[in-house]
């Protein structure tokens, strides 16, 4: 089963990690740019959104293959995603350790 | 400014050299962003994790697209990878920061002696290209010791801010009977779930510094865009000796940094 490609299936995943990449890269430039003419908080904002971006793509990346593995009736490479996604909302739950 | 600049140099030359010679950025962008900008190492971790996201990103899109990455497989040694990445990035907040240069420069010193036991090779020609398209059938094979080593990789990479592509290849080419282009794929692709599964968990910590990471991640954006471009016409091992330089040097610094030798 494993070696079965769907190249509709690769072509979405590919558009999601696309998007976040470049999408990163721009806000990020945008922040870079912001921060040549203005100081202080507005450039700083611009660049953590660009960070909040690039931990959100490969999150999303899970979700997405997710649906498409359920709407294919795949359901235990469906399930397999979930419960990559499970363990990616655990890291946002549990995330402190400051000391 | 000149700081920002620099920072997208340092990207830039990062990118370009993991792209030419397959070794991630990462393993670089750390210790330099901790021995030269005097960012604590833990948030030069987790800053150097959004580069590796991004990169990951980017490059795993090209090998999507042409349909070379096993997502399947990629998604189950996911749930090790990320599991492994997101406990040991939280148990990194107890270590202190002796411990993880340390580790670090032991990293460094291992993966050296790694590439030049191997004669400075260490991508397969044409490893990400399918000859005339085809994909020879195979089964994945081993999934329990696939797990386990992945789980080992990813706590890898939630230490030490790296990707981890050099445990999962051979894990998949050799062990799993995965062809060696759809374990490069896929080894990309599962880089950015297992980096990102640890770098929620800096960024929580407060370890992933938006002024740092932003500029950092554009060099690398361009550098291994351009990298992937020249990689086919470059005569690799120079520069993959060029890249042993550099990461024994750091592994060096590292180590007087940590008996309190200034250079």
């Amino acid at each position: 089963m494993s070696q079965m490609r769907e190249p509709a299936f690769d072509r979405i995943v590919a558009l999601v990690l696309r998007t976040g990449a470049f999408g990163c890269f721009f806000i990020m430039l945008a922040g870079l740019i912001t921060g040549l003419f203005l100081h202080g908080e507005i450039p700083l904002q611009i660049e953590r959104a660009g960070v909040l971006l690039m931990l959100a793509t490969p999150v999303v990346r899970v979700i997405v293959a997710c649906f498409l593995f359920f709407k294919e009736k795949d359901m235990k490479y469906g399930w397999i995603s979930l419960g990559v996604l499970l363990v990616l909302m655990l890291g946002t739950m549990f995330g402190i350790g400051e000391h | 400014m000149i700081a920002a600049l620099l920072l997208v140099v340092l990207g830039f030359c990062a990118g370009l050299l993991g792209a030419l010679t397959g070794i991630g950025g990462g393993v670089l962008l750390t210790p330099i962003l901790a021995l030269h900008f005097g960012i604590p190492i833990r948030a030069a971790i987790g800053t150097s994790l959004v580069a590796v996201i991004t990169t990951s990103a980017a490059s795993s899109s090209v090998h999507l697209q042409r349909h070379t990455t096993d997502i399947r497989l990629g998604m189950t040694l996911e749930l090790a990878t990320s599991l492994g990445a997101a406990v040991m990035a939280y148990l990194v907040g107890y270590f202190n920061r002796n411990a993880l240069e340390g580790l670090f420069a032991a990293f460094l010193l291992y993966s050296s002696i790694m590439i030049l036991s191997r004669g400075g090779k260490v991508k397969s020609e044409d490893a990400t290209q399918p000859e005339n398209g085809e994909i020879p059938p195979y089964e994945p094979k081993r999934y329990p010791l696939g797990l386990s080593a992945s789980l080992v990789a990813g706590a890898l990479s939630g230490l030490l801010g790296i990707g981890g592509g050099p445990i999962k290849v051979p894990l998949m080419f050799i062990f799993m009977d995965v062809p060696l282009m759809v374990a490069t794929a896929t080894s990309n692709f599962m880089i950015g779930v297992t980096a990102g599964a640890s770098a929620i968990v800096y960024y929580r910590r407060g370890d992933i510094l938006a002024e740092i990471a932003a500029p950092l991640a554009v060099g690398v954006f361009m550098g291994s865009l351009i990298g992937a471009r020249l990689a086919p016409r470059i005569h690799t091992k120079v520069i993959v000796y060029l890249l042993v330089g550099v990461m024994l040097y750091l592994a060096g610094h590292l180590i007087l940094h940590l008996w309190g030798v200034k250079l």
